[in-house]
């Protein structure tokens, strides 16, 4: 009984957002982004981090991630410095509906290593330090 | 000898009682000082789940606050840096996420514990009626709300994905919910009632005068204020977050809104929706937080819900929400070309 009151209870807890992802991404088209951060825009409603990566052909391309709201970040102390232009990453998700910018959610982001960002409590977000420096990225996978 | 020693239990009794005395702090004009930040965040959710207790036993709440809390951690946890790219054709994720993912836990803060009301984990915030649930709305009311179904109202959870949500919701800007667009935020955090997001940014300011109390939503950024002893606006008048007037019950500030815009419509009521709120200092970090819901033309009663609000350290941040709201462009850019799709 306490276990079935249990699960009710887990169930019912919603899931909110600001938005639909749905609307605004499109699941026909996963992407996989590999590159450096090139500037982060601390806004709200969502934080974006521009990622520049390097096509299979050498073009470079720097796609604009959407995150969440800064605040409940800023109140983990994570900061501007936290996540330094240049830091490496890997970014799982679908780019936007319209194909002709280059945006798209961050269904994961992490380091080179699966590390999600902004978690931990050694400076949150800071690259690790034994991270080994690539240049390489991959294009998004279509 | 057995009369000596119940009387000396009892005043020892009434003296241990009076050993850590709480003493409300008060204002010059000696009314309570409900001031501070409060954290709204919580588990508890606004009605109970079917089957469910009132009242969380210690071990029932153990277990579900562990059980969040390792939901929690789940996803916090590593994944693989040399992943490939999610599936083709969506991840399977429902709700607000839509079959592409949200985003990583690490942006959110949705609260880790059941609401303590009097000692006692509650299992919903709704407490009256007593089965912890809102009132079904009447016909008329679901009349009207079902002519209205794509003008989403204030306390939009935003979940639906677009294949669910009804015909016209993305006709044009004004047909997209409330905190998408900025002007309150989701969930009714900003109220009245002021309920928790269940996602983040939770957080509420109290500014106390002798003459207005003040209360701001982190979440977009919306400042209510409540104008003490004072009558309510004209009815032509009418306000996003309605029209405030306070007073103080004893030690209880008692807020009374009315004169609501036709946009709000909180769980479905009219323009007419009737808000009291009461605010209640029950310890040094702890407001309880009562609101009573009453629309003749939506419930046949009104109805009553409570949570405390713990006092937080933490700071309220800006929430300045069309600096950079590219999600609204790009929901309804994606709208037309779903349409130009559907042509072909």
């Amino acid at each position: 009984m306490t276990r079935t009151i249990l699960a009710i209870l887990l169930g019912c807890l919603p899931l909110a957002a600001h938005h639909a992802f749905g609307g605004e991404f499109d699941a026909n088209r996963p992407v996989l982004l590999r590159g450096k951060v090139v500037k982060v825009e601390w806004v709200n409603p969502h934080a974006w981090i521009h990622v520049e990566i390097t096509k299979s052909n050498g073009a470079k391309e720097v796609w604009m991630v959407e995150g969440g709201s800064p605040n409940s970040l800023l109140r983990k102390g994570v900061t501007k410095a936290s996540l330094p232009e240049g830091t490496e990453v890997v970014v799982d998700g679908y780019q936007s509906r319209d194909h002709t910018v280059l945006r798209a959610n961050g269904r994961n982001v992490t380091f080179t290593d699966g590390r999600k960002l902004f978690l931990g409590s050694s400076g949150p977000g800071e690259p690790p330090k034994d991270a080994v420096p690539t240049d390489q990225a991959k294009p998004p996978s279509r | 000898m057995r009369k000596q020693f119940i009387i000396f239990v009892l005043a020892a009794a009434a003296v241990v009682g009076q050993t850590k005395p709480y003493v409300t702090p008060r204002m010059p004009d000696g009314h309570p000082n409900l001031q501070g930040t409060y954290d709204l965040a919580t588990l508890t959710p606004l009605e109970r789940p079917a089957g469910a207790s009132a009242v969380l036993t210690k071990e029932q709440a153990v277990r579900l606050e562990k059980a969040a809390a390792d939901r929690s951690a789940e996803g916090d946890k590593a994944i693989k840096g040399d992943r490939p790219a999610p599936p083709k054709g969506g991840d399977g994720s429902t709700g607000a996420a839509g079959n592409v993912g949200g985003y990583n836990t690490g942006w959110l803060d949705p609260g880790s514990s059941y609401t303590v009301v009097d000692g006692q984990k509650r299992s919903s915030i709704v407490i009256d009626p007593p089965d912890g649930r809102v009132p079904a709305i009447k016909p008329e009311a679901r009349r009207r709300a079902l002519a209205l179904i794509a003008r989403p109202t204030s306390d939009t959870q935003e979940t639906n994905d677009p294949a669910l949500e009804p015909a016209g919701a993305y006709d044009d800007p004004e047909r997209r919910p409330l905190g998408e667009r900025c002007l309150l935020g989701f969930a009714s955090t900003s109220g009245p009632p002021a309920l928790p997001t269940y996602f983040y940014n939770n957080l509420h300011q109290i500014v106390q005068t002798k003459d207005s109390v003040m209360i701001l939503t982190e979440m977009v950024h919306d400042a209510r204020i409540v104008r003490m002893n004072a009558q309510h606006l004209p009815k032509t008048i009418r306000k996003w977050l309605g029209d405030s007037v306070g007073r103080w019950e004893g030690d209880t500030l008692v807020v009374d809104t009315t004169n609501f815009t036709d946009k709000t419509r909180f769980r479905g009521s009219t323009e007419n929706l009737h808000v009291v709120e009461r605010f209640t200092r029950v310890d040094a970090k702890t407001l309880l937080y009562r609101f009573t819901i009453e629309d003749p033309d939506t419930w046949e009663k009104p109805w009553t819900g409570e949570y405390a609000w713990p006092a937080t350290d933490s700071h309220i941040y800006e929430y300045a929400c069309h600096e950079a709201n590219y999600a609204l462009t790009g929901i309804l850019r994606g709208a037309r070309l779903r349409e130009e799709e559907a042509k072909k």
